[in-house]
């Protein structure tokens, strides 16, 4: 069955440096799926390249069923996009530049949908753009990917610079747009938003996937928490690496040690056992700490061969 | 609507860009139109014109070619109203135009960022290409028109004692509008090549200025007067413009403008912007 957003083997390399290296995804109808990875990691050259802005090197994207053509505008009028640099003609009202954008192509001016947008997000729609803060420019641009209700929203930062309110309204607003069928890709640098309202995620390293999968096992990762609490005057005592090879220290401080450990859990609590202890806690990762996580464990992988699939 | 079926026609990004350039095609139109005015007020008067003459004869000689050489004399009237056609002022602004309009519209999007909106819509880099080139094409020749209507309204305002030829003012202008895009065409080759609206303004106008002092230094200087036909201006300068049509030049600058339009395009069409 033919998936809204389809990226196959997508290669990028501009000149001698690389862009992207043989990414492959593809994000089902309804589904959030979050785009991670620090600057330079790819990310914008993922989207330009699904959006035909550039021409990859390799591999393809399918929109909808169609074959991005660089240049060629392939199901655009389907698809609201959110550049991670929203720059905009700064003279004309935020009203004008909306209604000339929508009018780009032939699509319907919704008015009626833009000044609801418009009202959800308290952006007034009658000032000059150039005289609007960043997060009100911000807001033009959630507006300008929303307005015309599209089947693939391809979203670069939404949220970037805007208050927590905002921020909210914003999440709903994609929440919304997945409910009613809509494909949404968000790329993010807030790993809290993205795993509040994604399902799947793709994390990027240096132009290549190293991690796809729903966010719930991104975030598991195979590793678990356990926080101990030593009764008083107890030390803190030091992990035995040689017997627990598959255990790190998160934090350690007066009469707590976080550990985070992988496979079964029966050595590790007999360790603990030996010593007096005033209480247990299994903390949950975030996102933030898998992320992280993940990256240092590509980075110690760098030359073994990777393909993520989902 | 069939979603894959090619895009309308972006007639809201042209209206768009029509109204940002209007302001100055007004200006510019309104400078051409004055100064048609005012040489056919110095024109229509013998004593100006004698005056005007003697002026001109007591400056270098390379002045006076700039503005027709040899055929600026008392009593050749037509000769003398085509001052106005090709005075450095009017040569400067015209160039303006055709210059910055395509750099502005094509390399300014670009370097601006909002290039990466207009094509986030549905909306192919070609048709974007055919905009900025409608705009410049039509706006040079409707600069070049304006210079007709300057002199068609003087001579309604003034009474020359001989007989203006209208017709060979207006020959003049659609060749000057031809000529005019031409360089606009190459403006537009330089604004889809380059990343920076400086880089492509300065390659068009280096372009443009070579040709203008090869053309004037060939025609003042003899021993490198081969050297005229090496410029786009040999298509108007040395055509048979005062007897009638002169197809053959306007056939040649009209393959030269579509071809250097169309390498714009392809040039356009196949590279990565730098957004």
């Amino acid at each position: 069955m033919m998936k809204p957003l389809e990226v196959n083997a997508l290669t990028k390399w501009y000149g001698r440096s690389r862009g992207v290296e043989d990414v492959t995804f593809a994000i089902e109808r309804g589904e959030i799926f979050g785009y991670l990875g620090p600057n330079g990691s790819g990310k914008t050259t993922t989207i330009r390249c699904a959006m035909g802005l550039l021409r990859p090197s390799g591999g393809e994207v399918r929109i909808l069923g169609s074959r991005v053509v660089p240049g060629r505008a392939t199901q655009h009028a389907r698809i609201g996009y959110l550049p991670g640099d929203f720059r905009v003609w700064p003279r004309p009202n935020a009203r004008r530049v909306l209604h000339m954008l929508a009018a780009l192509g032939g699509s319907d001016h919704d008015t009626a949908r833009r000044n609801e947008l418009a009202e959800r997000l308290g952006l007034n729609l009658r000032r000059p753009i150039g005289d609007l803060s960043k997060g009100n420019r911000q807001k033009v641009a959630v507006i300008y990917a929303f307005q015309h209700r599209p089947d693939v929203l391809i979203l670069d930062e939404p949220t970037a610079g805007l208050d927590p309110l905002m921020r909210q309204a914003v999440l709903d607003l994609i929440r919304e747009a997945a409910e009613a069928g809509a494909a949404v890709l968000l790329s993010s640098h807030d790993l809290s938003e993205v795993s509040a309202i994604c399902t799947r995620a793709a994390i990027l390293r240096e132009g290549s996937l190293v991690k796809l999968a729903p966010i719930a096992e991104i975030i598991q990762q195979g590793e678990y928490r356990l926080k101990v609490w030593f009764m008083d005057g107890t030390p803190v005592p030091d992990v035995p690496v040689d017997r627990l090879p598959n255990v790190r220290v998160v934090e350690r401080q007066a009469h707590m040690l976080h550990i985070a450990y992988q496979g079964a859990s029966d050595a590790i609590l007999k360790w603990i056992a030996q010593f007096p202890i005033d209480r247990i806690s299994t903390p949950q990762t975030s996102l933030e700490e898998a992320f992280i996580q993940y990256y240092q464990q590509a980075g110690d992988e760098r030359k073994s061969p990777r393909r993520a699939r989902s | 609507m069939s979603y894959t079926s090619r895009p309308p026609f972006p007639f809201a990004l042209l209206r768009f860009w029509f109204m940002r350039i209007l302001p100055v095609w007004l200006g510019i139109a309104l400078l051409i139109f004055l100064m048609q005015i005012a040489v056919s007020a110095i024109v229509h008067d013998n004593a100006n014109v004698r005056a005007f003459l003697s002026f001109l004869n007591m400056l270098p000689s390379i002045v006076k070619t700039a503005l027709g050489g040899d055929m600026l004399q008392a009593g050749n009237t037509a000769a003398l109203l085509t001052i106005g056609y090709q005075h450095p002022l009017v040569m400067f602004l015209c160039m303006l135009f055709a210059v910055g309009v395509p750099t502005g519209l094509l390399t300014g999007e670009v370097q601006k960022g909002t290039m990466e909106l207009i094509l986030s819509r549905p909306v192919t880099k070609t048709q974007v290409y055919i905009c900025a080139c409608v705009l410049t094409l039509v706006g040079m020749f409707g600069l070049v028109l304006t210079m007709f209507v300057g002199t068609f309204t003087a001579v309604h305002i003034y009474r020359f004692e001989q007989p203006i030829p209208l017709d060979l003012f207006f020959r003049i202008a659609v060749n000057g509008g031809l000529l005019a895009s031409t360089f606009g065409a190459f403006a537009l080759v330089c604004a889809a090549t380059f990343a920076r609206v400086y880089s492509a303004l300065g390659v068009a106008v280096a372009f443009l200025t070579l040709n203008y002092f090869v053309s004037l230094i060939s025609e003042w200087w003899q021993t490198i007067r081969f050297l005229r036909k090496a410029t786009l201006f040999y298509f108007i300068y040395y055509s048979d413009i005062f007897y009638g049509w002169p197809v053959r030049n306007m056939e040649w600058l009209m393959v030269i403008l579509l071809a250097t339009a169309a390498v714009g395009a392809l040039i356009w069409n196949r590279r990565d912007l730098p957004l």
